[in-house]
């Protein structure tokens, strides 16, 4: 990513490079230190993000990358105009940050390259931050909170051991660049097709075997990075399939029959449970299912380019497709499913 | 074929005038090339105005037409950005890297007699001011950044031009022809929109 762009003159100070492992600020004058608007530290022997730093009190960009940073200060928080903070390749990890951390009004955030093993807290309450890059970090995992970041529009979680997607990353309202490469996820929440607001999505290089169907719908994406996945090449059907319960074929008659019932008429726990009914996807089908289902694997064609395993549940093995495949076809049409070619532009698959 | 003696270039512009005398003549000494562009030593302020970044995907920057016997151009690749497998339509193509490392991954052409996925021949991670090769004749190739904290640049020349190229699903060889655009062209910004029917088609489609 480029660094926001470089001012000149008195408002940049540049001190990379220079095996600090102190700030010793006697020779910098009050109104260098009033003015200098972007700090690059980059590249020295920093332990501790120094404490002296607070008498820049105008800084409103800082990059500290590349140094030996196990701990921030305090002080940090008196830059009451940093905007964007940046310490690439580090030592930090959650404990690494002061309490207060949260209350900054930070909008770019960078800590890729360190030794975070679990979303630090502190970030989750940066209501103002924009664009948060944790990439090869040893996260396992992204805390449902992550919700409350409301105003993100980049994160970049790349290189992590992270092993599913919380559904509440779906209520993130401005996201629109989302890059989970190189992690060990297994399957995308469907809950993500929400995401209206989602431009490039990148999860190459994850243990996914399928995607979700409802990602169809995620019109405004322009990118999808999908190789170095084990997605399933043929056919495939999940022939495991436990009968219905009794419960589950009366509510199937009921839901499927549109037999009337109000809320006197059943105990309370049966209303909920008819509300649950899913519709089942075939669309010549007028079934419905509650918990028993069967998961079918069924090949789209992305903008007539590449076929994608998508996963949908049927209400039982005999509804199928109404353009049945042939078993030597590895691919059934998908008959709702044309995705026109302007909507997706680029899928990298392989 | 004959090789001439140059010297090291200093600066870009030294290379690219070496580059314009080498090829004034018809034939290509690979090896020249690709000598010349690794011994020039990278120094961002002279390639800083072409390294337009984007969030999304990797961008293509025209440096130099070449007199229309080559293109120069700088590709800067985010964290994660990666091509498609792609083609070179029978052209020569030196790739040097300027900052950063980029991972290359060589493929066999697709063979439909065999079922399955392509074949990968080697993979390699180019460093600074290393400058590899590739054409048709000696197979396909992805090229990614792999790192999650630095952007990568870097510097290709491709003889003759062209404009447009195959990219392959590593999963079946299924190809397909894609036109490639410049986000840039000699440091400024070139968006690139067309009519396609009734629909507004931006045509961001940046494959090597």
């Amino acid at each position: 990513m480029d660094v926001s762009e470089v001012l000149e003159g008195e408002k940049v100070l540049n001190l990379s490079r220079l095996n600090l492992d102190n700030l010793d600020l006697d020779h910098v004058g009050e109104e260098r230190k009033r003015d200098t608007q972007q700090l690059f530290l980059v590249y020295n022997r920093f332990i501790v993000l120094p404490g002296s730093i607070c008498h820049f009190s105008n800084l409103v960009f800082l990059d500290i990358s590349c140094n030996r940073l196990a701990f921030i200060c305090e002080e940090i928080l008196r830059l009451s105009k940093l905007k964007t903070l940046v310490a690439k390749n580090n030592r930090l990890n959650e404990f690494s940050l002061p309490k207060d951390f949260g209350t900054m009004s930070l909008e770019v955030l960078n800590f890729s390259g360190n030794r975070f093993e679990e979303f630090p807290s502190e970030f989750l309450n940066l209501q103002r931050l924009q664009s948060l890059s944790l990439g090869g970090n040893r996260l396992k995992s992204i805390p449902t909170e992550i919700e409350q970041l409301t105003s993100l529009e980049l994160l970049y979680l790349g290189g992590n051991s992270i092993t599913s997607i919380p559904t509440e990353l779906a209520n993130l309202p401005y996201l629109s660049y989302l890059v989970l490469c190189d992690n060990r996820i297994q399957s995308i929440p469907p809950q993500l097709a929400q995401m209206n607001s989602l431009l490039s999505l990148s999860l190459h290089n994850n243990l996914l075997t399928y995607l979700p169907r409802e990602i169809l719908s995620l019109f405004q994406l322009q990118e999808l990075s999908l190789r170095g996945n084990p997605l399933v090449v043929r056919f495939v059907k999940d022939m495991t399939y436990d009968p219905p319960s009794l419960l589950e074929l009366a509510g199937r008659t009921v839901k499927s029959r549109n037999l009337p019932y109000k809320p006197e008429d059943l105990p309370g726990n049966l209303i909920r449970y008819l509300d649950l009914a899913s519709k089942c996807p075939n669309p010549k089908c007028g079934g419905v299912y509650f918990d028993s289902c069967v998961r079918h694997i069924k090949f789209v064609d992305f903008c007539g380019k590449y076929r994608l395993p998508l996963m949908h549940y049927l209400c039982s093995p005999e509804c199928s497709s109404p353009c049945s495949s042939n078993p030597q076809s590895d691919a059934d049409s998908e008959d709702e499913s044309s995705v026109p070619a302007h909507r997706m532009q680029k899928v990298l698959l392989g | 074929m004959e090789q001439t003696e140059v010297m090291k270039p200093e600066t870009l512009n030294d290379l690219i005038k070496v580059l314009h005398q080498i090829f004034s003549s018809d034939t290509v000494n690979v090896e020249e090339v690709q000598n010349l562009m690794e011994s020039y030593e990278s120094k961002p302020e002279e390639w800083m105005e072409y390294a337009q970044f984007d969030k999304f995907r990797y961008t293509r920057n025209l440096v130099d037409e070449g007199n229309g016997k080559f293109n120069l151009m700088i590709l800067c690749w985010g964290e994660g950005h990666g091509s498609s497998i792609h083609d070179h339509t029978d052209s020569h193509c030196f790739m040097k890297l300027l900052q950063g490392q980029l991972k290359e991954t060589l493929f066999e052409w697709p063979d439909h007699k065999i079922n399955g996925g392509m074949t990968k021949k080697s993979e390699r991670v180019l460093q600074e001011n290393q400058c590899a090769y590739i054409h048709d004749s000696i197979g396909l190739h992805r090229v990614e950044n792999v790192s999650h904290t630095e952007p990568a640049v870097s510097l290709h020349l491709y003889s003759p031009q062209f404009d447009q190229c195959n990219t392959f699903d590593q999963r079946t060889g299924h190809r397909n022809t894609v036109k490639m655009t410049f986000w840039s062209k000699y440091g400024e910004r070139t968006p690139f929109t067309y009519y396609c029917g009734k629909h507004i088609v931006k045509v961001a489609l940046c494959v090597q």
